[in-house]
């Protein structure tokens, strides 16, 4: 697990928590968790689930995932959240589009992941333990450094969801490496430029 | 404790961004706006912070709105820019209603100071090498006229994806020297043409707006740097050989804005 601080965010906000799961071993029961604290009367059932769970196969970069979180946290410090919480947000900014149901679809686990992204951005009253604890209850896999995160992403995807394949950019990228720099570059700007597009 | 700080956070404009330019060191300042060195996480990658500050001669609610497309605009230029293989900085951050674009840090040094004349009245007054551009442009390890061909491509790449500019000068582009992490396997070039600020760009197609945006370009260089017509034409030489066909019409129209100068006449 890492975990990130954000200068200048509010006390609430200026820490976030990532760990990279593989061989996940619940996805579809996970899923069915979350639904059922969406519902659920009891707070303790939606504090069990609150994280954003994240699509490794879509995030190009540890900067990718940071900018998303940075600009989720930012609309959340300023009330501008166009979602319900700052975790689903995360998944709102890093869909191009603006449709939050094909964001959490993407973006979010399914019932066949086997690698997850579990992700809390809170305060720094809560110690890095106590949340990785809290993770390893709702996912059950392996935790591995983030560094296998390169590894595990599809460009195909990520370039199709964001309109790139006919992009002069990439049809002029000198080998594969080059490209997926250039691919990062243009995914990380399409998330920190979230908020201004259209 | 804990309501007398809210109650401080809601007397600031914005507790974050506030903190965020404290945190930050000034690289510059303008009429517009002051740059900024800062990190978004502690211990991250730096990143360049822009802060289109309010401007107190402005009706706030004008003044808010202004910025906010303001930032909007140049972040989707460089976004558009990217797309079509532009060498632009990369957009990091957005705080729209607080006027604040982070974007990604170029190492290198601006054409500017690279060319003969570039650094008079600057700070740069501490030793001999400094006034010698020559040995500034060997120890990057290139030829003044591979530097103004690296300038035509991009300007021929910016203008083939109906970018213009608005504000091409010498302190507008960097060469940026990539670190062996950032080169790609197999490739010997590790040097990039990085063009800047695009605070004043726009989207347009017209042949007389690319003329335009050259013809800004070509009086920059007349006004910094001496002897500055063979520089400009090799420029020109290489955007002409990367823009193609287009290049006929753009060329008749930089004849006619060299005669008649920036604006239209509007008489006749």
């Amino acid at each position: 697990m890492e975990t990130y601080t954000f200068n200048a965010y509010p006390d609430h906000l200026n820490t976030a928590h990532v760990a990279l799961f593989h061989n996940l071993k619940n996805a579809a029961a996970l899923r069915a968790q979350i639904r059922a604290a969406a519902t659920s009367p009891d707070e303790a059932d939606r504090d069990a689930v609150n994280f954003a769970f994240v699509e490794p196969r879509l995030i190009t970069s540890r900067l990718h995932l940071q900018t998303a979180i940075a600009q989720a946290s930012l609309a959340a410090a300023q009330g501008n959240l166009r979602t319900k919480t700052v975790h689903s947000e995360i998944l709102w900014a890093l869909n191009p589009t603006n449709n939050i149901t094909e964001a959490l679809r993407r973006y979010g686990n399914s019932d066949t992941s086997t690698t997850l992204l579990v992700v809390r951005v809170g305060g720094m009253d809560v110690p890095a333990e106590t949340v990785l604890k809290q993770m390893n209850e709702v996912a059950i896999g392996d935790v591995q450094p983030l560094d296998t995160l390169e590894a595990l992403t599809d460009w195909s995807s990520v370039k199709k969801y964001h309109k790139l394949n006919n992009e002069v950019a990439i049809k002029t990228a000198r080998d594969v490496n080059h490209e997926h720099q250039i691919v990062d570059n243009i995914v990380v700007t399409s998330v920190a430029m979230k908020s201004v597009v259209s | 404790m804990q309501t007398s700080s809210f109650a401080s956070k809601l007397n600031m404009a914005s507790p974050l961004s506030h903190t965020l330019l404290q945190s930050s060191s000034l690289v510059a300042q303008g009429a517009e706006a002051r740059v900024y060195k800062s990190s978004l996480t502690i211990g991250g990658p730096p990143f360049l912070l822009k802060h289109r500050f309010n401007k107190q001669y402005r009706h706030p609610s004008l003044d808010a709105s202004l910025t906010r497309s303001r930032v909007a605009g140049e972040a989707r230029a460089l976004l558009k820019c990217l797309r079509s293989g532009v060498n632009v900085p990369g957009v990091r951050f957005v705080d729209a209603s607080e006027g604040i674009l982070g974007i990604e840090w170029i190492d290198g040094l601006s054409v500017r100071r690279l060319l003969p004349g570039g650094t008079e009245d600057e700070e740069d007054l501490d030793g001999e090498s400094i006034h010698d551009p020559q040995a500034k442009l060997s120890a990057h390890g290139i030829s003044v006229g591979n530097l103004m061909s690296l300038i035509g491509i991009e300007l021929a790449k910016m203008h083939a994806a109906d970018i213009i500019h608005g504000d091409l000068t010498t302190s507008n582009m960097m060469l940026r020297h990539l670190t062996k992490f950032q080169v790609p396997v197999g490739s010997s070039d590790s040097l990039q043409l990085v063009l800047i600020d695009f605070g004043l760009s726009y989207h347009s197609a017209l042949v007389e707006d690319k003329a335009v945006d050259l013809y800004v370009l070509e009086r920059a260089f007349a006004s910094t740097h001496p002897e500055s017509e063979p520089l400009f034409a090799s420029v020109l030489q290489a955007y002409a050989d990367r823009l193609g066909k287009e290049w006929s019409g753009v060329k008749r129209r930089l004849d006619d804005v060299r005669l008649r100068g920036r604006k239209r006449s509007m008489v006749g």
